[in-house]
């Protein structure tokens, strides 16, 4: 277990683009951080960089209170994941847990005992003797993390460990995983581009946006107070209403310089005591979800859309008002699109 | 199956009949005349099958031609390139495939350049520096030239981009270093067309000809081709001697590719390497 410190980190390519930026960010130990963004935003370099499989340009990187940074993978006390397992195609289950240890010159009776304890904690006791190749998605993705786990590794790096896996299967595993993370207790950092997995499996969660920071804070940090358009514009399902144009020309709202948002489930069919400002448009589409209806209005080519419950009374191509409570709203500076507080 | 699914696996059968018997037909016959008595030798062109076949021919190959001599040159020959061979192609394929370095297109051209040059061009080049150091009617003078071999390098170069990056990365996290990666996982994913590289060095080897002919000028370190050459050219009429020599020097062929066809196979279909 160990603590992993960046410290103004970047990186550059040899063409001199900015693939990471001034990366500041400290993992505890034993906490699980997620580090999320839009694909090419930098995430998978920065896990790469951590790693050691890439070189920084400027910056330090700590890992248990050590600088790594002229370190080799090997000597970095870090294990990864990768996003296609990377399993070695020609050695068995047990062949792939035990590669790790024994490259170390770890005891054959230890690496025995030790990859049999990992594949009972895994169920993968009945695999061992199987290849790659023989196993379905998730028990390819249990071998390796299993490979990562046998090393106790201070760091465990985990790079989108999920995607590749169908979907009930994944929410199963995003299950596991937190499991794995409250009984092992190590530092681990879980890049992914799906907002989703990212809040409900980080106990932070760092935004990632063109090889910069956006913000780090808590799941519900960042859900409910976004530091910026991106942040709120990235996270969150269906994702953030901005209000542009003239949604609020009678509301009596400065909407000059500064852009307006709200969460699709903040949006209220009825107005009551605090909920009195309201937007309208037409009734463009209706969505079931069972319990739960998603409705889109649009009123000169801009769209919004509201998580509502249930009504069917409601009726397209009739105008609609949504109604919400004025601090409900985010204000974002337009030319920065910083967040704009009070 | 249709009417012309049939016609379609005929017609591919009988073709690779044909191919099939153009290929064995010269063989079988050498082997014939190797065991041919000399009243049916020098009857104008030989028969396919011996009337009353003998041993006299391997008898006279072996004794008097002393020809288990020059096998065995050619043995030590091909024995040496071939693991030296593979091992410098492997190494260099690999590193071409996958290594990020300064120099990596430059050299990859020059490799490239190396397939397009004929090896009659380097005979010269090559005897004036064996001669500078001495090793002219030495094993090494034929070893060394073929231990790195441009097209077995590309061969597997080609090869080698096929193997998953973050294969190679999950080793070196696992604590592998670049020898230990290259040996326990890169290896075993590239046996195959290590296995095809291996028979084809061993084949170019032992039939090699023109430079081991002009490299080795003394007759006790001649290599069986250039050995059954000169047998021609003293027993001329003797087209059995002749043929029972070529065939000695088909066995060993023939038990290489034997031993080796199921990775050769794997190799020449080009199989994929992911999991």
């Amino acid at each position: 277990m160990a603590r992993l410190e960046l410290q103004r980190v970047s990186k550059l390519l040899a063409n001199r683009q900015v693939v990471l930026q001034d990366i500041d960010c400290t993992v505890n130990d034993g906490e699980l951080i997620s580090v999320v963004g839009p694909s090419g935003c930098g995430k998978s370099t920065l896990l790469r960089c951590v790693a050691g499989l890439d070189k920084i340009t400027s910056g330090d990187i700590r890992i248990g209170g050590q600088r790594v940074n002229d370190l080799p993978p090997q000597q970095r006390n870090v294990a990864m994941v990768f996003q296609n397992h990377a399993l070695y195609p020609h050695m068995t289950v047990y062949q792939n847990l035990a590669f790790g240890l024994r490259v170390r010159r770890v005891a054959r009776a230890i690496v025995d005992a030790r990859v049999r304890r990992t594949a009972v904690r895994l169920g993968l006791e009945a695999l061992l003797g199987r290849y790659p190749r023989e196993l379905s998605g998730g028990q390819r993705q249990r071998t390796a993390l299993g490979r990562a786990m046998l090393r106790e590794p201070g760091v465990f790096l985990l790079d989108e460990p999920l995607s590749s896996l169908d979907i009930p299967l994944r929410a199963e595993m995003r299950r596991e995983l937190s499991a794995l993370h409250t009984a092992l207790g190590t530092t681990m950092v879980y890049v992914t581009h799906d907002q989703s997995e990212a809040l409900s499996l980080g106990q932070r969660v760092v935004v990632l946006a063109d090889g910069q920071i956006q913000q780090i804070d808590t799941p519900d940090g960042i859900y409910k107070e976004p530091s910026n358009r991106f942040v709120a514009g990235f996270v969150g399902w269906p994702p953030m209403n901005f209000l542009d144009g003239d949604w609020l020309e009678n509301s009596g709202l400065d909407a000059h310089c500064i852009d307006y948002g709200i969460r699709p489930e903040r949006l209220l069919l009825q107005p009551s005591s605090s909920a009195d400002a309201f937007i309208a448009g037409r009734l463009e589409r209706i969505e079931s979800f069972g319990g739960e209806w998603q409705v889109e209005i649009s009123r000169n080519g801009s769209r919004v859309i509201a998580r509502v419950a249930p009504n069917p009374e409601l009726r397209r191509d009739n105008e609609l008002r949504l109604w919400f409570r004025r601090e409900d709203l985010y204000a974002f500076d337009r030319a920065t699109g910083r967040r704009l507080q009070g | 199956m249709s009417a012309k699914g049939v016609l379609v696996r005929v017609s591919t059968y009988a073709a690779l009949i044909v191919m099939a018997l153009a290929t064995l037909f010269p063989l079988l016959w050498v082997t014939s005349i190797a065991f041919m008595r000399a009243p049916e030798r020098f009857a104008g062109t030989p028969p396919l099958w011996p009337d009353h076949p003998t041993l006299v021919n391997m008898v006279n190959i072996v004794h008097q031609q002393r020809i288990g001599y020059y096998f065995l040159n050619s043995l030590i020959v091909a024995a040496a390139t071939t693991p030296l061979s593979v091992l410098v192609a492997g190494l260099a394929g690999y590193a071409l495939a996958q290594a990020k370095f300064r120099a990596h297109r430059l050299v990859s051209w020059i490799v490239m350049f190396a397939v397009l040059v004929p090896n009659q061009a380097l005979v010269l080049p090559l005897f004036e520096m064996f001669s500078a150091v001495h090793l002219i009617n030495h094993y090494a003078a034929l070893i060394l030239p073929a231990a790195a071999n441009a097209v077995s390098i590309v061969l597997i170069q080609a090869y080698a981009r096929g193997i998953p990056a973050d294969v190679l990365d999950a080793a070196r996290i696992d604590g592998a270093s670049e020898w230990r990666t290259f040996f326990s996982v890169v290896v075993p994913l590239m046996a195959p067309m290590l296995a095809a590289v291996a028979v084809l060095t061993f084949v170019v080897s032992w039939n090699d000809f023109m430079w081991p002919m002009i490299a080795m000028q003394k007759v006790d370190m001649q290599t069986l081709p250039v050995a059954l050459a000169s047998i021609d050219r003293e027993h001329y009429q003797n087209i059995g001697l002749m043929a029972a020599g070529a065939t000695v020097a088909i066995l060993p062929m023939m038990f290489v590719f034997l031993a080796s066809q199921r990775y050769y196979l794997r190799a020449v279909s080009a199989g994929s390497l992911t999991d």
